[in-house]
Formats: structure tokens, sequence, C-alpha cells
């Protein structure tokens, strides 16, 4: 939001809008002690005078983060000493009032939804929009702080490992409680929260201090990352429901990752990726103990694995080979073809219009549990008193895929190939006339990606138990690419929240679920015009597209040359 | 050999039906060098706005022949072609113009988006408009007395009239392209924009509005395309424009992309060749249900060994 | 650097190490070069002169593989030279661009590192399991980028962005990398284009360090001045074809190739650049595309 107000009116009128803001943000704190909803069925009952509910309490941590930022300079800019010029005070205290108002809004607008009419809002909930509305008025007449230094401030390893570890346990805790949601009101405004306190850090700089700490302790970011998604299905109780949510959300999450290597690193337009899965899935379905399979070979899984992964870059080269020497576009539309021809002959392959393979529509259903090493991935067991379902099984093996996928990833981002690949994506003609074998590089992302799709389709195979055609048509494709481009082309990061966020709204807002396609073919279309790197950026990516951005380029050369974290080919990857 | 006229016949009007949604792709490629994803979509709209058109008079069934084909077909083609236009126009407008100077994959991901989008948007919100049928699955269209169904008996060969306005709309399309592009302000600043963009800015031509002539002319005769879709297969849906999109590109391919004339020949061979394969190749493959399979493989082999396409044009590669 | 100490200047005019002979090159109906020979031997610095149009960088393209060209061979230490830009590097001929193009979003030193591709193994499987080989290499790709940087002098830039360098350093960044491909001959094509007097005496010191390691230089220059300091030959090309060959002071003084310039007396030989680049010479954009 830019509401232009003069500076002269910004000074003259700095105390009186600070008190004001304070006012507003005193209002919305006092606001969750009143009731905000008549009916107890709307949001998680708001009913209570003195008893917030859960998501009050959430609610009121943006308020008291306003009236921190607004307070705390009052003491004095001298008793802050170098914090007074690290934190951005008054453009995080608009933050927080915008983030609270928007918080407020869709909570009212939950509440009006669901008890049919704002009539349903009680006294607590107006004080808490006036106060938010008062508050964001009041910011707007703050003078701008200038941008946080919190990043050039020194902090101690312990500090920085501490915070890695304690935001770990948030995400964690977010994750199990965002899914523990059933109700779309209340999932939206916890939804609404997050993103306002993820927007007030990013304002404040924590973000800035955090990439830096997290490229100082990549090790512990990465483990304990592991450590949090592996503990995950200890917070659930034993609830299916959820746990096969976020197995799939791991499997399309693997898949994103796959395409990402040949879209973000490459930069290459794969739109049949989501073949290469289904040729994975069938070819792990047809070796596999089901009754309904057609090959009467049946390896154990390990085998099946690379079988599958085998085919699906086998198809890859078929695919690359001839197209990938004429030219990036033509790459787009054979892959769509691609995916268009393998959808019909695994249609066609039903023993009438070809030989029986696939069982044609039917597809291939009883696909039987996984086991690898004698354990059955359909046993559910107990762990530390926390019962372990079926769906936390496959989460886990899908952890590790996705471990494995991030490796490959980053190994071959920070090495000769991955030079080679950016090379390519920047002048492709120029990396030739160095000696860069273009056509090789390119087959090698393009069936390389396809072999970790063939890898994950595998296990989707006994994950879903059956597989049918129809479950690997092209808008899965457009789906894939979808989550990469909102995740940030060539991140890790970037893709495993852009495939979060893609697979879990549709799963929690089931109202929404029809109009799914329609908005994800809206964001592509938003995302290139307003941000074509992505919700995480991964900072070359962002140079190029955005060319002609001279203050980029040169605040990213000056992280590099101060932080050398970033381009700097002998830190970046995993040592195994 | 009876068969393999009829087979000639049955590709001569499916190929025309691709060569009029070709020109599309050639036109917009030739001269921003952007694959429109959406122009299948384009296509798809066309057939939507001429049953809207149909709707709006009032559905007339009765119509008499003569009546039908003078004018109730040509208001139906209009009303697509304003309808198809108007959203090709705004796809340039909003999702691709924008794009211009960015990174080839900015508007190919952005061409994408708006496919999707405009598929979903027509199965959700068809149905919405007062007295409309429902988009979410396939829409019989409307029956135009004189060609739907009709029949034309010529020795042992049957043909359709709906064929015979499909070929018949492809002359008529290739001769107005011929007088547009040759004799007209606006057609020969598209060739000249397509062979030097830079240069045809210095000239004074504004390159803005080529690309928008581009797109609509591509628009209109998708359009046409659409109506004589529902005309020979009778019925419309939201998701026709995804395949023959893709058929219309492979011919655009064949014929070399960027190469008018060669988006009408790549057309005609594409169809020809798909209706040939579901007769003369052998066995289960031969089944018309592999017949789409042989049309990718067909672009594949082009790609291979011919990327310039049967009549040759600029091959594409801007590495 | 151990090539560095190999110093001193001689050419082997005994041994040839770039043999063009009777290459012609045809787009459509336009003959762009016709039937140029020439022979560069190791540790020369061969000058190629024209005014524009001259076919020059066309000829360039022919050489490094860019082009194939519709007649004629070109032979590298002895071999026939196989029509592919990457095989060209690997043979050992390098070259840098009329109009830079360096890869803008990577830093001074990755740019060099990719001129290494050829000359390095690393495979995808030593990458993804980090093997001892990615491990070496790395380390001594990184070490020989940084000697390289600094022999053209841009040690301290090593981290900038390419894009972010002044003009004159993109220049010799281009060269570093041209030089990490460890080519037997350079092939530099307009060197000191958009440069100041000082700017191009540099270039002419870094080139004579260049030949001093024991490479061979093709250079194509407009300047005058700074083709008769550095080259030991020199060849004219007007329209397409060769009009003289032979030691800078055969060309300089020959009456033809000032008539092919400015039709004017040597006195007013130019002794800068003309601004403008040649039109329809720049790389990959030849007459084939209209």
């Amino acid at each position: 939001m830019r509401v232009v107000i003069p500076d002269e009116t910004k000074v003259r009128f700095r105390y009186p809008a600070r008190a004001v803001g304070i006012a507003g943000a005193v209002a919305m704190i006092v606001s969750i002690l009143l009731p905000w909803s008549y009916g107890s069925d709307a949001l998680d009952d708001m009913t209570f005078y003195g008893a917030p509910s859960p998501l009050q309490l959430f609610f009121v941590i943006l308020p008291v983060l306003a009236l921190l930022l607004l307070a705390v300079p009052l003491v004095g800019k001298q008793r802050l000493g170098r914090w007074a010029k690290a934190l951005a005070w008054n453009t995080s205290a608009k933050t927080a009032s915008l983030a609270a108002l928007g918080v407020v809004v869709v909570a009212l607008a939950a509440i009006a939804i669901e008890l049919g009419g704002l009539i349903n809002v009680e006294p607590g909930g107006w004080v808490a929009l006036v106060g938010a509305v008062l508050a964001v008025a009041a910011t707007l007449f703050l003078p701008d702080s200038p941008e946080p230094t919190l990043d050039r401030l020194k902090s101690p390893r312990w500090l920085q490992i501490t915070v890695i570890a304690v935001l770990m346990a948030v995400l964690l805790f977010t994750a199990a409680y965002a899914l523990s949601l059933d109700d779309a009101g209340d999932f939206l405004v916890f939804a609404a929260f997050a993103v306002g306190i993820v927007l007030v850090l990013r304002q404040v700089g924590a973000f800035a201090w955090l990439g830096l700490a997290a490229a100082n302790n990549n090790r512990v970011l990465v483990l304990s990352a592991f450590v949090v998604a592996f503990a995950f299905p200890f917070t659930q109780n034993g609830s299916d429901a959820n746990m096969s949510i976020a197995s799939q959300v791991l499997i399309f999450a693997a898949t994103a990752l796959g395409l990402n290597i040949v879209v973000g690193l490459v930069g290459l337009l794969d739109l049949g990726y989501i073949a290469f899965l289904g040729a994975g899935a069938f070819t792990a379905a047809v070796l596999s103990e089901s009754a309904f399979a057609t090959i009467d070979f049946h390896p154990p899984f390990i085998v099946t694995v690379l079988i599958a992964g085998t085919v699906a870059s086998l198809l890859g080269l078929l695919i690359g080979a001839p197209t990938l020497r004429v030219s990036g576009d033509y790459l787009a539309i054979v892959t769509l073809a691609f995916g268009e021809i393998f959808r019909i002959t695994m249609n066609n392959l039903d023993g009438s219009d070809g030989p029986n393979l696939t069982n044609g529509s039917s597809g291939i259903p009883g696909i039987p549990d996984l086991n690898l090493f004698g354990f059955d991935f359909g046993d559910p067991h107990v762990i530390l008193g926390v019962d372990i379902g079926r769906f936390a099984n496959y989460y886990w093996l899908m952890l590790v895929v996705i471990a494995m996928i991030i490796v490959v990833f980053m190994n071959l981002n920070y090495s000769r190939i991955g030079r080679g690949w950016v090379a390519i994506r920047e002048d492709e003609l120029a990396a030739e006339a160095m000696g860069v074998n273009t056509f090789a590089l390119k087959l090698l992302a393009f069936a390389g990606g396809a072999f970790l799709a063939g890898v994950a389709g595998a296990v989707k195979a006994h994950h879903d138990v059956s597989v049918t055609p129809e479950q690997y048509v092209f808008l899965e494709s457009a789906f894939l690419l979808a989550a990469v481009v909102l995740g940030g082309m060539g991140t890790v990061t970037g893709v495993l929240i852009g495939a979060t966020i893609l697979k879990l709204l549709p799963e929690k807002l089931r109202f929404f679920s029809d109009y799914r396609l329609l908005l994800f073919g809206l964001l592509m279309v938003f995302m290139m015009r307003f941000r074509p790197e992505g919700i995480i950026a991964d900072e070359r990516r962002q140079l190029e597209f955005h060319a002609e951005d001279e203050e980029l380029a040169t605040d990213v050369e000056e992280d590099l040359i101060t932080h050398h974290a970033h381009f700097n080919p002998e830190r970046k990857g995993f040592e195994l | 050999m009876e068969l393999f006229f009829q087979q000639l016949i049955n590709g001569l009007s499916l190929g025309s039906l691709y060569a009029l949604i070709a020109v599309g792709y050639t036109v917009v490629y030739g001269i921003v060098q952007l694959i429109n994803f959406a122009h299948g979509e384009i296509f798809m709209i066309g057939a939507f706005g001429a049953y809207a058109t149909w709707m709006v008079l009032g559905q007339p069934t009765d119509w008499s022949a003569p009546l039908s084909i003078l004018v109730l077909l040509p208001v139906m083609i209009i009303g697509g072609i304003i309808a198809s236009v108007t959203v090709a126009l705004l796809t340039e407008r909003l999702a691709y113009r924008p794009l211009r100077n960015a990174p080839r994959l900015a508007p190919l991901i952005s061409a994408i988006g708006v496919s999707v989008f405009l598929q979903e948007f027509v199965r959700l919100f068809y149905g919405r408009i007062p007295g409309f049928p429902d988009a979410k699955s396939a829409i019989p269209f409307p029956v135009v007395h004189g060609i739907s169904g009709e029949i034309i008996q010529l020795g042992g060969v049957t043909i359709q009239m709906s064929a015979v306005f499909t070929v018949g709309a492809l002359v008529v399309c290739t001769v107005f392209l011929w007088f547009f592009v040759n004799r007209t302000k606006t057609g020969r600043a598209m060739v000249a924009t397509s062979q030097d963009p830079d240069t045809a800015r210095l000239m004074g031509i504004n390159v803005d509005r080529v690309i928008m002539a581009a797109f609509a002319v591509g628009a209109g005769l998708a359009a046409i395309a659409g109506v004589a879709h529902g005309l020979s297969y009778g019925n419309i849906g939201f998701r026709m424009g995804f395949l023959a999109g893709l058929k219309a590109f492979t011919a655009a391919v064949l014929g070399g992309i960027g190469n008018i004339n060669g988006a009408v020949v790549g057309g005609l061979v594409l169809g020809v060749t798909e209706a040939m394969a579901t007769t003369f190749i052998p066995g289960q493959f031969g089944s018309s249900a592999w017949k789409d399979v042989w049309a990718f493989v067909l672009l594949i082999l082009v790609l291979v060994f011919r990327p310039q396409g049967l009549l040759g044009a600029k091959v594409v590669d801007r590495a | 650097m151990s090539q560095v100490a190999s110093a001193g200047h001689h050419v082997d005019t005994g041994t040839v190490l770039l043999e063009a002979s009777h290459v012609t090159m045809r787009f459509g109906g336009l003959t762009a070069v016709n039937d140029v020979s020439l022979v560069v031997h190791p540790g020369e610095i061969f000058g190629l002169i024209g005014p524009n149009g001259a076919g020059k960088t066309t000829f360039f393209n022919c050489l490094t593989g860019l082009y194939k060209p519709t007649s004629g061979e070109v032979r590298f230490a002895g071999e026939l030279l196989p029509p592919q830009p990457r095989l060209v590097v690997r043979a050992g001929m390098a070259r840098t661009f009329q109009n830079i193009r360096l890869f803008h979003n990577m830093t001074a030193l990755e740019n060099v590192m990719v001129g290494m591709y050829t000359r390095t193994k690393t495979n995808a499987i030593d990458a993804v399991f980090r093997l001892p080989r990615h491990r070496r290499e790395e380390v001594e790709s990184t070490e020989r980028a940084r000697e390289l940087l600094a022999f053209v002098g841009l040690t301290a830039s090593a981290d900038m962005l390419s894009r972010n360098l002044p003009y004159g350093d993109q220049r010799r960044l281009e060269i570093a990398r041209a030089l990490a491909t460890e080519p037997k001959l350079l092939l530099l094509d307009e060197p000191t284009a958009g440069m100041n007097p000082q700017e191009t005496r540099q270039a002419e010191d870094l080139i004579f360090r260049i030949r001093d390691l024991g490479l061979a230089v093709l250079v194509i220059e407009h300047d005058m001045r700074f083709i008769f300091n550095l080259c030991d030959r020199v060849c004219c090309l007007v329209r397409g074809e060769v009009l003289v060959q032979g030691s800078g002071d055969v060309v300089q003084n020959d009456p033809r190739v000032i008539e092919a310039y400015i039709g004017s007396p040597a006195e007013e030989l130019p002794s800068t650049k003309p601004a403008t680049p040649e039109p329809g010479t720049e790389d990959g954009e030849g007459p084939a595309d209209a």
C-alpha cells in the first residue's frame, strides 16, 4: 500500500500519530478480552469475556509487536544504542498494524459468512477493527525509517544456532497447528496471521539477519530442518487424515524439486514432467505384487525403484535428444505433446488397442504396501507412545527421497556442471563458444530430472494403492510448474514452500477446490508479471528477470563481497 | 481405392481445421517469437462465442436451410470472431506485452497460465450466464440446417457438408490472408516487423499495433475453426482447445513456423497423415485410438530431420 | 603460473599452427568471404584488418565453428577443424567477441571457471557424491582462475558480477575467460573497441604478455596504430577477399590498403576505430538470418 504523505506533515504530526497508533494497538490488545462473535460455531469460539480463544491469542501478537515498535523508541535514541539504527521501527510498526488489520478483516468476514451477516460480530470484533484502522492510519503519518541493518550487527554463533533451532520448532508447531484446523475460516485467519508475522519479521530486518545466520550455519540449518520434518508425525497422535495430506505434499514437493532442476537450473520448460512421474508409477505398478500387475517379474522395491527411474530417464532421452538440439521453445511444446502421448498410450495398452500392459483406463489397482528389507509400510506401530500409521511410514520414506533430491540438486548446482547450466541460461551461444557442451548438459538435466520423477513415481504407486492414466494429465504438470514458479525457480526452500502451499490450500479450503486451477492459472500470469523470481528468490535468477535493475545488481554484489556466501563455489553443497 | 479417397477427404477436412488454427501460431511466432500456448483456448472461445451468439438470437432451430446458411451461420461466425479476438487482444495486452523484454521463459509460463485460466473460466462460469447450459461437460452445437448432418455422395465417397464448409473456409481465409499480407499496409508492416523489428520501428511502424494485428488475425481464423469444429463434431467443450491447439502447433512446425503458407500446407499434410494412419497402419496400432500419437511422432520426426519445416522458414534457433 | 616463466618472443615459422585454405562463405547470393587463405605460426601475432563489412568477423566465425564454410578448409596443428564451436575450443582455439558476451550475472571468477569447462572432467556422479576428483578440480580451477584474473589485472574484481565491471575490465575478463580454455591460438575480435588511448596501450601490453606465454594471437582491429605496433604480420581483407598480406611494413605502405580505407594519403590513416560496429557481421547474426 502506498499512501504518499508529505514529509513536513509527517514531521509535524509525529507525536500525535505515535500516540494514536499506541492507542489503536492497545485497543486491539484489549479487544481479545471481549467477545468477537455472537455464536460459538464461527471460528474457534470467540464468545467469552476475558477468555481469549487460541486464534485471538495468536492475533494479539501482532498488536503487541506494533505497540512495542511504537512505544520503545519513546525511551530515547541514546538508550537504545545500536538497536536504534538496526531496526526499521516505524515502517515495521506500519507493517504490523497492516497485518493486524488484515487478520481482523479476515476474521470478521469469516464470522459474518459462517453465521450469516455482520450482525453476528460482537463489540470485541469492532473494537479490534477500529483499533487496527487507527493504528494503520496513525503509522502512515510516521516518518519512514531507514533500511534495517540488523544483519550488520555482530551476533555470537550460539545465538544464531539457538534462533535457528527455535525457528524450526516454531515451524513444526505452526505446521501441526495449521493442519489441525479443519474449518476453512480458522485456517484462513491463521494463514493471515502467519503471513503477517512473516511480513513484519522481514520489515524488521530479521530475514536479512537470518539469511546470514543460515549461510554461516548451513549444516545446522539443514540438519534441524530434517529433524523437525522427521518429528512431524509425532505431533499427529496417529491421525491418518493429516499424515495422508502430509505424505502427498512430500510426493508433490519431491516431484516439483525434480522439475526445478530442469526449469530452475537450466531454464528449460518441461510441460510433460508429470508423465515421467507416471512412467515411474506405472513401472512400479506392473512390477508390483498386485493381482492386476501384467508382468510376471516382481523384484524387490530397491530394484524396482532403479528400473522405474531408468525407464523414466530413457523416455526423457527419447524426447530430449531430438528436441534439445533445436531450441528451448520447441522443448516446451514437445514435452506437452509427450505428456499427451503418455496418457493416450497408457490408456491404449489395454489388450484391445494394443498389448495389455496397463489395463487401459481402469489402471492397476490393489498395489500392496511397500516392503523394504522386511519392513511392511502398511503396518502401524507405536513409537514413544505415539501411534505411527501407514502414511507416516510413507512420509518418512519420502523425506529420504527428498533429501536425496536436494543433495543431487545442490551438489550439481554448485559444481562445474551447475556453472555450465548457468552459462547456458545466460548466453547459450557464448557458452558453446567457450567449450561448454551445451547439448550434453541440457540432456543430462532433462534425463536426470526424469530419473528423479521416476523414483518419486515408484513410491507414489504404492502410496496411492492404484495407478490410472487420468492421474497423470497435463493439468498436473501445470500444477507442478505453478509450485516451482510460486516458490522460486532455482531454490530448494522456495519450491518446498510453493509445493506445500499449492497442495495444502485445496485440502484445507474445500470450498475453493473447484477454483483451484483457475486461480493457479492466474497465479502463473501474475507471478511472471510482478515477481517472476518467486516467493524465495534465487539471487542470480532475480538478476536475470530484472536485467535493467542496476540497484539490485549492486545490492547482490555487496552481499557477495561482504558475506562471501552466495555464489562461492567452494562452500555450498553437501559433503557426503 | 475408394477408401483412399474417402480418407483423403476426411484428412483434408481435418487438416483444414488444423490449418486455420495453425495460422495463429505461425503469425504470432513470426513476429514476437512466442509460442502462444493459449491459442488453442482462443479457438475454444471462438466456438463458445458462436454458441452464445446463437443463444442471443433466441436459439433458432427451425430456420430454413438458405436462411441458416446465409444469415445464421455468418452471424454466429462474427459472434465467435468478436469473442476470440477480444480475448486474444486482452491476453496480449495483459499477459504478454509486459514481458516482452523478460527472459524467454517468462512469457512461456505466462502463456501456460493463460491457457489454464481460460479453460477453467469457461468451465466454471459459462453456465452461470442465465439460460446458458453448464459447460462442465460437452455442449451440443447448434444445428445449422443445410450443413449439420447433410452429406453429398460422390461415387462411393461420402462428403459431409460440414467438411465442405471447413475446406471452403480455409480457401476463403487463405485468399484473405494473401490479400491482407501482400496488399494492405498493416499486412506489409507485419512482414517487415517479422524480418527485423528494430528496423521496422525505425521506419515508423507501430510495432505494438502490428503485434495486436497478428494476434487478432490468428484469433479470427481460430474462431472460424471453432465454428467448423462445432459443425463437424456436433458438440463443443472447454477442453477442445488443448488437443486441437497441440495438433495445430504440430502443423505449424511441419510447415515451417513463421511461414503462413507453411501453416496451411502443414495443416493439410498433418490431417491427411492422421486419416491415412488410422486406415493404413495394420494391426492394433492402426486403431483410431493411436492417431494422436502418430501426429506427435510426426512432430518429433520433423524436428529431428527438418527443423525448418516442409516449406522452410526461420529456424527456431535463438541461442 | 607455470607458463609465465617461459619468456622471449620467437616466431616458429617452420611450423604451422593455423592454416585456412581457400575459405569461402556465402549467404544465399552474398559472398561474405571469398577464397581467403592464411597461415598463423606458433608464437605469432597476426592482424586482420579491413574496412566495415569486409567479412572479418564472418571469417572469424568460420574459423571458430560458428559457421561452416561453404567451401575451403581450416586446419589447426595439422588436423582438420570440426565445425562445432566447442570442439574448436577443445582443439586449442579460443575467442572473444566484438560485442562482449560475458555471462552477465556470474562473477568474474565464475566466468573464468566456465572457460575451464573443456579442461576439467568432473562428471555428474563426482559432483553429486562430492568425490575426490570434484574437490581437487574445484580447488585447482579456483586457484587457476584467480591466477588468470591476476594475469589480466582483475585480482580485485574476482567476486564482482561481470555486468557491474567497467567496460575495459569486461574486455579483459573476456580474454581471461578465453585463456582459461588453455588455447594455443587466441582470437580477439576488436579487443580495443570503445577503449580510450590509455586502455588501448594496456591492451597492447596484455597481448604482448599473452604472446610471451607462447600463444599465437589472431586479432581483428580497426585501429591501425594498434595493429602495426602489435603484429608480426597483417592481412587486409576488402569485400571478403585478401587484398594484401605480409609484414606490418608491407601492408602499411601498400597504397591499395590506404585507398581501401579512406582513399587518401597515409598521414590521415584513422587512428581510432569508427564508432559504429560493422552491420551484418555481428556474431551469430549473419545475413543467413535475414
